[in-house]
């Protein structure tokens, strides 16, 4: 036994590998995108031989865990919560089939959102797939139910779902570590058994596996009506995890009690020491199924419940009998937005008040809030890095289209293209190439001709815009889409994608390149060109958008070739362009507006615009965007 | 004892190494300790914010007012996070012309001591601009801001490495220790 400090990820990651999981996929999202590192931090560590995977997409990574599963290995998928989404199609296929080895699924969840385009919960997946969910509150706990879902999953032959959120994702904790990790965990020999009436189900045999799937549900809800991943804790009791079951709990007349979940459960019992005040608190671990005879059971100790859990109503949800119930549903508990520590204690003492309990006010003092609100500080806006590629890519697309065109987006880095005024829609992975279509199809209609300039990355081509681009091709759409290929996924931390030379682990991979994907698309115009040459670049942007108007035109594809200058910084360093800004610069804000660039500075009396060579790359990309010829190349090495 | 800092800070200043630092210490001693990190998004030149609690609760997230020190490398982010201090608190940043003047009097008031110096001028003087965050830290330390002591937070850059960083980190946080404010 040791203490280490684990982000979560690594928590979850050393779960999985303690724990003999032999096949881990993933699709990179943030708040997941640690876990498979971790797993091959680990597995290189301990010598352990695990297959590990930075798949082309979720649901990729989730079949090829799930024939491991049906091999008989203990097998994990890891992913974003949205990613749940591009795989829930096997997820709720996976749910009748069952598995054989245990198949955990580890959707992370953004409640803010901070990285993402929704809030969505997947617990409520587990839900409408009937797929059984864990819930951890910190690192420790996630560690400790990877275990728990791999047992679970082998027990009731299910996949299971274990559900953090960025705030155990992301924290950092001391957690005891269960000796070494050097115990060889029995690897298992893959050996996969026909059996066509459950993995290849017809419709006849899926309603014999919705049943089975049925029986299965009721079992594990009655084993975790006794599963201590659920349980009481009085506030004043303890602080601490340590709890006492229902059955051994001194019974009172509670006249307000808390079920709460995940982060939310540390948070109020926090905030509940704070304010002094005794209330119970159910711990649930397990918020699908629900254990209801427990819920109800402890409900009709108390005169009111309160709900707390995120990011939406699950427990809530299932709670049979909610007339003595508050939270999300009535209200009670704000409906979006993270449960932040200043939330729940809000939600918490106007619980305690209404519900007659003696409550001191809540310790907050917001004088000195008022007096910084007032000075109205925005807090800085993410921006793309000093020497980012795409900078320069969205740069000419603007200056070459104007404000005319139509500027569909896509996810990653280059949604900061927003920023730049050259993406003007985001909505999932892929839809910039087929929301590109659609502009063009719905503009056709009133013979409407205006440019349509697509942006995607490189990873998210290969993720979601292959298939968009063959359905463009094929009904005749006619639209540029700019493939930004820095040659990773950066945005989450340079993961591989199916472009690169090399798989999750380091090893050896076959390159698939990107122009010879486009080419197969049925795309005619397809052009590589380095962003950086913004002249050319911008002639060859004219070029595609007189292909794409041409009588034998179409969709025209520039694949925009320089690596992500965070990872890869050699062919900046090779070829530095330091700059100056000349005395007669005015101050005029265009180059800081236009190019955006963090080196760029705008004096605080607007005077003039200053380089800030801490962080400039010397890429010598600005030059261009000072119209007015004040930003110049050094002539010579004078940096201060 | 129980202690809450912030660190706060924009994408690129080490506020997450901070954080490490002090959790490696704080851990070395045998407190329990719970910090949560900014991803992602963030890091593209944001804000960054990270919440250390030692010898407390296992709630991943300090509460606005209930901080014992905020430790900002950054003026504007100081300022914006200044909710975050308890009365009696302090406010470690590094700024070269010290916090906002609004704010003082309200400071004062609340018994929050603050402590600023340029710790972006120390770093360049070291011929380190990066290390201005562990200038900053061994600062609030020698301050006696962070319940950890100049000591401590030597061994966690010693465990924490890599080696190559190890010795300059160390020269930073003596430099910001003896550093006049």
């Amino acid at each position: 036994m040791s203490v280490q400090l684990l982000l979560g990820n690594d928590a979850i990651a050393l779960g999985m590998v303690q724990n003999g999981c032999q096949v881990v996929t993933a699709y990179p999202g943030t708040p997941s995108s640690e876990i498979l590192a971790g797993v091959v931090k680990f597995k290189k560590k301990l010598s352990r031989k695990i297959y590990t995977e930075w798949s082309a997409s979720e649901k990729v990574a989730f079949e090829v865990a799930l024939a491991a599963s049906w091999s008989g290995l203990r097998s994990a998928t890891t992913m974003k919560q949205v990613g749940l989404n591009v795989a829930a199609d096997p997820l709720f296929s996976a749910a009748y089939t069952g598995v054989v080895g245990g198949f955990v699924i580890v959707p992370c969840d953004d409640p803010g959102p901070m990285s993402s385009q929704t809030e969505q919960d997947s617990r409520l997946f587990g839900l409408i797939a009937k797929v059984p969910v864990l819930d951890p509150s910190t690192p420790a706990e996630a560690m400790a139910m990877v275990k728990e879902a791999l047992e679970l999953s082998e027990r009731h032959r299910v996949p299971v779902i274990l559900r953090p959120t960025t705030r155990v994702c992301h924290a950092v904790q001391s957690v005891e570590v269960n000796g070494s990790g050097q115990e060889a965990f029995a690897p298992a020999r893959p050996g996969f058994k026909r059996d066509p009436q459950r993995w290849a189900a017809t419709p006849a045999f899926r309603l014999k596996l919705h049943h089975e799937l049925n029986a299965k549900l009721r079992a594990i809800e009655d084993e975790f009506e006794k599963s201590p991943l659920n349980s009481i804790s009085n506030s004043l009791i303890s602080n601490s995890l340590i709890a006492q079951r229902i059955g051994g709990l001194e019974i009172r007349d509670w006249r307000i009690g808390i079920i709460a979940s995940g982060v939310a459960f540390t948070t109020a019992q926090e905030a509940l020491a704070e304010l002094g005040a005794s209330a119970p608190i159910l711990k649930i671990g397990t918020p699908y199924p629900l254990p209801r005879k427990l819920v109800t059971d402890f409900i009709a100790r108390c005169e009111r419940v309160l709900v707390i859990e995120e990011p939406d109503a699950c427990i809530e949800l299932q709670i049979p009998d909610r007339t003595r119930v508050s939270g999300r549903l009535d209200g009670t508990v704000p409906n979006a937005g993270e449960l932040s520590p200043e939330v729940i204690m809000a939600v918490l003492a106007e619980a305690l008040e209404a519900g007659g309990a003696p409550v001191p006010p809540p310790p907050d003092d917001d004088s000195l809030a008022a007096i910084v609100q007032s000075l109205k500080i925005a807090p800085r806006r993410p921006r793309l890095c000093p020497g980012c590629s795409h900078r320069s890519a969205f740069f000419t697309v603007k200056h070459t289209f104007g404000p005319n065109a139509i500027y569909p987006g896509d996810i990653g880095c280059y949604t900061l293209g927003t920023n730049l005024r050259a993406v003007d829609t985001c909505v999932d992975m892929g839809a910039s190439v087929t929301m590109a279509a659609g502009f063009y199809h719905a503009n056709r209609l009133a013979g409407d001709k205006r440019p349509i300039v697509a942006t995607i990355g490189d990873s998210t081509f290969i993720h979601s815009g292959i298939v968009p681009l063959v359905n463009a091709v094929h009904t005749n759409a006619r639209f540029i889409l700019l493939i930004l290929d820095n040659h990773t996924t950066a945005m989450t931390g340079a993961q591989p994608t199916p472009a690169n030379d090399y798989v999750a682990d380091g090893d050896i991979a076959t390159k698939v390149p990107i122009p010879g994907l486009v080419r197969a698309c049925g795309v005619k115009f397809v052009r590589v060109a380095d962003p950086y040459d913004q002249k050319p670049f911008e002639s060859l942007l004219k070029e595609a958008q007189v292909f794409t108007q041409s009588p034998e035109g179409g969709v025209a594809v520039i694949i925009a070739d320089r690596p992500c200058v965070l990872y890869d910084r050699a062919p900046v360093d090779e070829n530095p362009v330091p700059v100056v800004i000349t005395e007669e610069c005015d101050g005029c804000r265009y180059c800081v507006e236009a190019f955006e660039c963090p080196a760029l500075i705008l004096r605080p009396d607007k005077s003039r615009v200053d380089i800030d060579y801490r962080v400039c790359v010397d890429c010598g990309q600005c030059i261009d965007a000072c119209y007015k010829g004040f930003i110049v190349p050094q002539t010579e090495p004078t940096k201060t | 004892m129980e202690r809450k800092l912030i660190v706060a800070g924009i994408g690129g200043q080490g506020v997450i190494f901070v954080t490490k630092v002090l959790s490696q210490a704080a851990m070395a001693r045998g407190e329990r300790v719970m910090a949560s990190e900014n991803h992602g998004m963030s890091q593209r030149g944001g804000s960054v914010m990270s919440h250390v609690k030692i010898g407390g609760s296992d709630a991943p997230l300090i509460r606005r007012g209930t901080a014992d020190a905020l430790i900002a490398l950054d003026r504007m982010e100081a300022i914006r996070n200044l909710p975050f201090v308890r009365a009696g608190g302090s406010v470690c940043l590094n700024s070269s012309n010290g916090l906002e003047p609004a704010v003082m009097p309200r400071l004062a008031e609340m018994g929050i001591n603050v402590h600023a110096f340029n710790a972006d001028a120390r770093a360049k003087e070291l011929g380190a601009p990066a290390v201005a965050n562990l200038i900053l830290l061994g600062f609030a330390a020698a301050h006696s801001a962070l319940g950890l002591s100049v000591e401590e937070l030597k061994e966690a850059v010693r465990a924490l490495g890599p080696a190559k960083a190890v010795e300059m980190n160390l020269k930073a946080l003596d430099a910001g220790a003896g550093a006049e404010e």
